[in-house]
């Protein structure tokens, strides 16, 4: 009985884990801009990566493996911002018409707008 | 049906869908208008084959295939920030783009032009030596 409790719980993280991975895939194919986009890859990182390793722990059992998947979580919490980051600096320096809009809102400290025009 | 049979099919069902938003991901990459659209589907897909290493990993009962996944975490994360560093500039707050780009080209070959120009000069009034090897700056080798 308690096996089957058991696997009830590894099916409902597992669920739970392709749900967040779903709505990863679909943010990040629906949203038109880019940084959108990587707000909501982010979910899949996080949350399903969390999900997925905790049902995998629960259907293995504690020992070795167990704390490799753990490490390879800790892994992955650690890069996803790192690889977001570069991701947004990437936006940042290929995308001119981003350029041109983020200057126009907040304003471009230099005395030059993107254009070359003297404020 | 035994607990094992039911895992068996979760597990495979787990794979299934996987696999799909894998090949979703895959067409987000290869439509996807820009570069940092590529790069962070390439990064979704790393995650989703890693996640589909760890549950062979339990379903095949290989213990290596955790440390299979481990490696690649890391090799997918070198993949993206050295992609990434292609297209970030070396000197961030130098303006890149347009009229300003334009400008430093031009100003480059018109430098290039003075520079070969003076050298031309300078072989003019000493005497063309005919095989002597000299550098950009006209000086002797």
């Amino acid at each position: 009985m308690l096996e089957w409790i058991l696997f009830a719980v590894c099916a409902l993280l597992l669920f739970a884990a392709m749900v967040s991975f779903t709505g990863a895939v679909i943010g990040a194919i629906r949203f038109g801009f880019v940084m959108n986009s990587m707000h909501a890859a982010g979910i899949g990182d996080t949350f399903g990566i969390l999900c997925l390793v905790l049902c995998l722990i629960l259907s293995i059992g504690p020992g070795l493996n167990m704390m490799k998947l753990l490490v390879i979580l800790v892994f992955l919490w650690f890069n996803s911002p790192v690889s977001t980051h570069f991701l947004i600096q990437v936006e940042y320096f290929t995308n001119k018409e981003l350029y041109r809009f983020s200057d126009r809102i907040a304003g471009s400290k230099t005395n030059e707008t993107a254009s070359g025009e003297e404020k | 049906m035994s607990v094992s049979q039911a895992y068996h099919i979760l597990f495979t069902a787990g794979l299934v869908w996987f696999a799909i938003l894998i090949a979703v991901m895959l067409i987000k990459a290869i439509i996807g208008p820009g570069v940092t659209d590529r790069i962070l589907a390439i990064n979704m897909i790393g995650t989703m084959v890693i996640c589909c290493i760890l549950i062979l990993s339990v379903l095949l009962d290989e213990n290596y295939l955790t440390d299979v996944a481990l490696i690649y975490a890391m090799i997918s994360y070198i993949a993206v920030l050295i992609l990434a560093t292609v297209y970030i500039p070396a000197n961030p707050k130098r303006k890149r783009f347009g009229e300003d780009v334009k400008r430093e080209v031009e100003e480059g070959r018109r430098y290039v032009k003075e520079q070969r120009a003076e050298i031309r000069r300078k072989m003019e009034e000493e005497g063309f030596k005919g095989s002597t090897p000299i550098d950009m700056d006209g000086k002797e080798l």
